[in-house]
């Protein structure tokens, strides 16, 4: 992998992230009956101990749901609910926060939400991917971001990070959204969007 | 304060210095130390060994990390023969098969515990494995090691303060 992405590139990756976002905020929408407001997504390429830096304070805990992504693209989608956001969002569901059951709600809201971020993202790409079962974890955000990219991008210096944030209208409750495609995966992924061989 | 990101590797002899990895997940925190000058030494090891990545930093992989803490800490003085080594880190945040086929921070540990051996450089405490991340904390003089995990209280893992030593050795006359 080259470690420098054109401004091409990124701007491709940017619009990828834009799709799979407001395909996954339409999803999140419709199960909340709110309406939900999605940023401008980032694409950032940067060497491993920026990309972690990027992602937000390394010491706050955070829960996360990761989908791991398998067929023409390996990759991880990764969902971070700061605590108190995902303990808002199972209060609009009506779960318990905390509990074995607002984990489970949780997860599949990640699950829910990252299938339609992937589906937009084959769509767009012309791929053919799928989610694996989602896993949640609430732990350190520096530490699980962290340990999943030593697994995608650990052996080249760099990472490629999209991102990108929704918000859920009248309630304290945002969620960032990620895509850490792995090393291979990356090169692929330019190429089918029709920008590769930098 | 000085933070020890991933792949990077710091050292000191500054008393009140702090040397800090924060959210250590399947990553390893690996400090040598000597206490009898003083020196602390950090590394935040992120994998076991380098050969598919020769260009990385020194601090980056197991293999490579441990010859460079000893290096660094003998430059500000350490005496090889003296160090003493404390772990942690290399938990399994998520199950086998996310991200990776294999559970990199058990790779880790048995990477940075073999490098250790073969520099005979003995471990004096650690906090190794598991599932949760850990902020790690090595206080050069007093020389300790503090461990946190997420949500969690700060708490020593291992005190090497020859003060220390000496009361207590003051206690048994």
């Amino acid at each position: 992998m080259s470690s420098d992405f054109t401004e091409l590139q990124l701007d491709a990756m940017r619009e990828l992230a834009n799709i799979g976002s407001g395909n996954a905020a339409t999803a999140l929408a419709s199960m909340l009956g709110r309406e939900v407001e999605l940023s401008v997504p980032r694409a950032l390429a940067l060497p491993l101990a920026d990309a972690v830096d990027a992602v937000g304070p390394a010491e706050k805990t955070v829960a996360s749901v990761v989908l791991p992504i398998v067929g023409d693209l390996e990759a991880l989608v990764l969902l971070l609910f700061p605590t108190q956001d995902a303990a808002a969002l199972c209060g609009l569901l009506g779960v318990e926060p905390g509990t074995e059951v607002g984990d489970s709600a949780i997860g599949e809201i990640g699950n829910i939400l990252g299938t339609s971020y992937i589906n937009a993202l084959a769509s767009m790409a012309g791929i053919a991917i799928e989610p694996r079962p989602p896993h949640v974890v609430t732990d350190m955000l520096g530490a699980i971001v962290a340990s999943l990219l030593a697994g995608t991008a650990g052996e080249s210096g760099v990472a490629l990070v999209l991102d990108s944030e929704l918000d859920v209208a009248d309630a304290a409750c945002s969620l960032s959204f990620l895509l850490l495609p792995t090393t291979g995966g990356i090169d692929e992924l330019l190429t089918r969007l029709g920008v590769g061989g930098s | 304060m000085r933070i020890v990101r991933m792949g990077e590797l710091a050292v000191s002899a500054t008393p009140g210095d702090e040397l800090t990895s924060i959210g250590l997940g399947s990553c390893i925190g690996v400090a040598l130390v000597d206490r009898a000058r003083g020196v602390a030494a950090l590394a935040h090891v992120m994998l076991p060994d380098a050969t598919a990545d020769l260009d990385a930093p020194a601090g980056k992989y197991a293999d490579r990390a441990i010859p460079a803490l000893v290096a660094a800490a003998e430059e500000l003085g350490a005496r090889r023969v003296r160090l003493e080594a404390v772990l942690v880190g290399g938990a399994q945040m998520f199950d086998v098969g996310v991200g990776s086929a294999l559970d990199i921070g058990a790779r880790n540990a048995v990477a940075v515990r073999a490098a250790l051996q073969s520099a005979r450089i003995p471990v004096r405490a650690e906090q190794v494995g598991g599932r949760r991340g850990r902020t790690m904390r090595v206080h050069v003089d007093p020389l300790h090691v503090t461990v946190k995990e997420a949500g969690g209280r700060e708490a020593e893992l291992w005190n090497g303060s020859p003060t220390a030593r000496r009361s207590a050795a003051e206690v048994t006359h």
